[in-house]
């Protein structure tokens, strides 16, 4: 009598990798992974049908709530689809504004996902270094914008939230002291060996997986797909701020870690620029009359392309409001990257696409 | 790995980076948004906070004898996104950095900002009416010198009405004339804001 | 009919071609340059056919939004399926029949289409002929498919901060605390 030689394990639902619930089946051969199937679903609150409930205003403050890490891509590209229904053209000062909130949360956001992936590495001491650094952008946050996660910075037509100059000079000074402290960061994760042992050439997504499973973001980037909505379909003020689109063809772990933390530095260019040329002048447009229409909009988040789609008819209220985060694209490509992986490699590599297990069931 | 060890020992010698909170002072900065605050000398009761209230955390409730309404904004559904304070079109929503909502569960229900705004009679007719805020008079007749704000600002809207038209006050403009976007006057119900 | 920011133009034809009229396509732009282009189809089954031409050409599947048109008080069904290619937004627009809403499978074509076709599945209750892996998304299998077609008891609860008797209760409580 032959005994099988696969087994079937059951992974989560609790705190895979960050503290959200996901649930893996997976079919081991020993130690050896060799089918990935998941179960999600523990965190559907239905938001789509409470946007349909709520007016156009109230849908800002909504929307910001679906994800914590990129709260202010939400309400930005929800923004920009009304604007789009609408036909409202928002002022410059308010593009410059919304790009600046924009960056600061993906820095915060990257150095958050590295952090963790130290964390889970077992590499602790590291773990606190990368977070004590993010907590610099957190201080900045706070004193800009009044809150450490939800910026509400974003409105229908502008941003609520005026930066004022001292606030400019604010931000300045912060970056001085950031970048060199994720120079270090970023100099430890390409060089650690210790790190480079566990994450170089694990969890591979070849390009032609990429392609298929049409991955977005830091996922896509470090397969060496130059894909970036922010050159793609430039919006708000990217056409006129200088910066590089990073890829790696690693395809593994660790090129998706450089990736991001390189555009990190991209951030800082950005914000220096917008500190720069920041415009005077108005921060928000008036509303425009609400008609039967429907319209898109994207945006690069900090995890990848975010996609809105709206449709209104003659209430305040739209008929259906649907968006789709980059999370939501990600998460079948971690059955190729962790084929013929190790058991103890599926924290990490969930990790390495950046999931956010709330964005992606709304 | 040296590199990290460098790192360390730097952390090490400059000692804790976190607040001695709650035994000290933690990092509270002025724009922090802590709680929302009403001033009962500027609402009109308009309602626009209410409409943009995701959270449905603000209630608006009319005295049943007419006399008057009370404003209240329930902290504990409050999510501070701010837009109350800025669709508030006369300014009398403010949210100041007061942070510390720490409470016991029976004392949930205590934590509303509550203003309640008694209506006085009209100055001419004594119909009870919301008399206009002092710095929203002043905005509105800002452009005219024949009115004192102070004065009209106790009238109702008719007898306003009347006033105006016996001092002639009333501006129209011009046949074809159109006028550019006048901040100092609230044109429409669109969020304006400076 | 506006002038075409961005797009192909051979693409753009072909898909019109795949609409029927003229009538059924507009192009859009938002105030930044960026062009989306959208094409009603006739009938569900001209979808494979227009998704296999985005296929060839490159495009990549951004969302499917399913939505019904209950609001614009038409008991119609209709479905929205976003593309892209080169930072052009190619929408296609499905308008299903009422008895029995059914669809062709795109996923075959388009991996990533799967999880948005099992969600338009168990929200909206939405046949999808010839899904690999039509299993539940986020559901569990003893709700019932299309939810989104009635009330979400989920919403209503967490609408309970609005509710009149919550602010009752806060408003009486505070009288009996003062």
């Amino acid at each position: 009598m032959s005994t099988p030689t696969t087994f079937q394990m059951p992974l989560g639902p609790v705190h895979v990798a960050l503290e959200e619930p996901v649930y893996f089946h997976l079919t081991v051969d020993g130690e050896i992974i060799r089918k990935v199937e998941l179960t999600s679903g523990h965190v559907h609150r239905g938001m789509e049908a409470l946007a349909s409930q709520r007016n156009l205003i109230q849908n800002t403050t909504l929307t910001e709530r679906v994800c914590s890490l990129c709260s202010n891509s939400h309400s930005f590209t929800y923004c920009m689809a009304v604007e789009n229904v609408l036909g409202i053209v928002i002022p410059p000062r308010a593009r410059y504004l919304r790009v600046m909130a924009e960056e600061i949360k993906r820095v915060a956001s990257h150095l958050f996902n590295t952090a963790i992936q130290a964390h889970i590495i077992g590499y602790k001491s590291l773990f606190m270094h990368v977070m004590e650094v993010r907590e610099m952008m957190q201080d900045i946050k706070e004193t800009v914008y009044g809150n450490r996660m939800n910026l509400a910075s974003n409105c229908i037509g502008g941003v609520k939230c005026d930066v004022e100059p001292r606030h400019f000079d604010y931000i300045l000074s912060m970056l001085d002291k950031v970048e060199p402290a994720v120079d270090e960061i970023r100099d430890i994760y390409d060089n650690d060996p210790m790190l480079l042992g566990r994450t170089r050439g694990l969890g591979l997504l070849p390009f032609e997986d990429a392609v298929r499973l049409g991955v977005v973001g830091p996922v896509a980037r470090g397969s060496g797909i130059t894909h970036d909505v922010r050159k793609d379909s430039p919006y708000a003020a990217y056409p006129e701020l200088e910066f590089d689109v990073i890829h790696r063809d690693g395809c593994c772990v660790n090129s998706r870690t450089l990736v991001r933390l390189d555009e990190v530095f991209q951030s800082f260019r950005i914000i220096r620029q917008c500190c720069e040329k920041c415009p005077d002048g108005p921060v928000t447009a008036p509303m425009n009359q609400i008609h039967p229409a429907e319209a898109c909009a994207r945006s690069e988040a900090p995890r990848g392309e975010v996609f809105y789609y709206i449709r209104t008819n003659d209430t305040d209220m739209p008929a259906r409001l649907k968006w789709r985060v980059p999370s939501y694209m990600n998460w079948e490509a971690l059955g190729v990257m962790m084929r013929d992986c190790t058991v103890a490699d599926v924290a990490l590599i969930t990790n390495s696409i950046d999931p956010c297990v709330s964005c992606t069931e709304r | 790995m040296a590199g990290f060890l460098k790192i360390l020992f730097r952390n090490l010698l400059e000692g804790p980076s976190t607040d001695p909170f709650p035994l000290g002072e933690t990092f509270s900065p002025e724009r922090i948004r802590g709680t929302v605050r009403i001033d009962p000398e500027l609402c009109m009761g308009c309602g626009m906070c209410r409409y943009s209230c995701t959270a449905g955390a603000i209630n608006i409730r009319h005295r049943e004898d007419g006399t008057g309404y009370t404003i209240s904004v329930w902290q504990d559904s409050c999510c501070l996104c701010a837009s109350c304070r800025h669709y508030c079109p006369t300014g009398a929503i403010t949210i100041d950095n007061d942070w510390h909502h720490a409470h016991v569960e029976a004392d949930k229900y205590g934590m509303l900002e509550q203003q309640t705004i008694t209506y006085e009679p009209c100055s001419h007719c004594g119909t009870l009416i919301r008399p206009i805020p002092l710095p929203l008079a002043r905005k509105l007749y800002a452009h005219n010198t024949t009115l004192d704000p102070d004065v009209i600002r106790h009238l109702c809207p008719k007898c306003r009405q009347i006033e105006d038209a016996k001092r002639n006050a009333c501006h129209l403009p011009a046949h074809g004339e159109r006028r550019a976007h006048d901040d100092s006057v609230a044109a429409s119900a669109a969020p304006v804001k400076k | 009919m506006q002038e075409i920011i961005k797009g192909r133009p051979a693409l753009i034809d072909a898909l019109t071609g795949d609409s029927g009229s003229p009538a059924a396509v507009h192009h859009s732009t938002d105030a930044y340059g960026n062009a989306y282009h959208w094409f009603k189809l006739p009938q569900p089954r001209r979808l494979t056919q227009a998704a296999a031409r985005l296929k060839e050409a490159g495009a990549r599947l951004c969302m499917i939004s399913a939505y019904n048109r209950h609001q614009l008080s038409e008991q119609q069904q209709e479905i929205c399926y976003h593309f892209e290619l080169e930072g052009v937004i190619y929408n296609l627009t499905v308008n299903l029949g009422s008895e029995w809403p059914s669809v062709p499978s795109i996923t075959p074509l388009f991996a990533n289409a799967d999880w948005h076709e099992r969600e338009m599945m168990e929200l909206y209750a939405i046949r999808v002929e010839g899904h690999p892996d039509p299993r539940r998304l986020f559901l569990d299998e003893e709700l019932d498919a299309g939810v989104l077609n009635e009330a979400v008891p989920l919403s209503v609860m967490m609408n309970g901060a609005c509710t009149t008797d919550l602010w009752e209760r806060i408003l009486k409580d505070r009288g009996n605390m003062a």
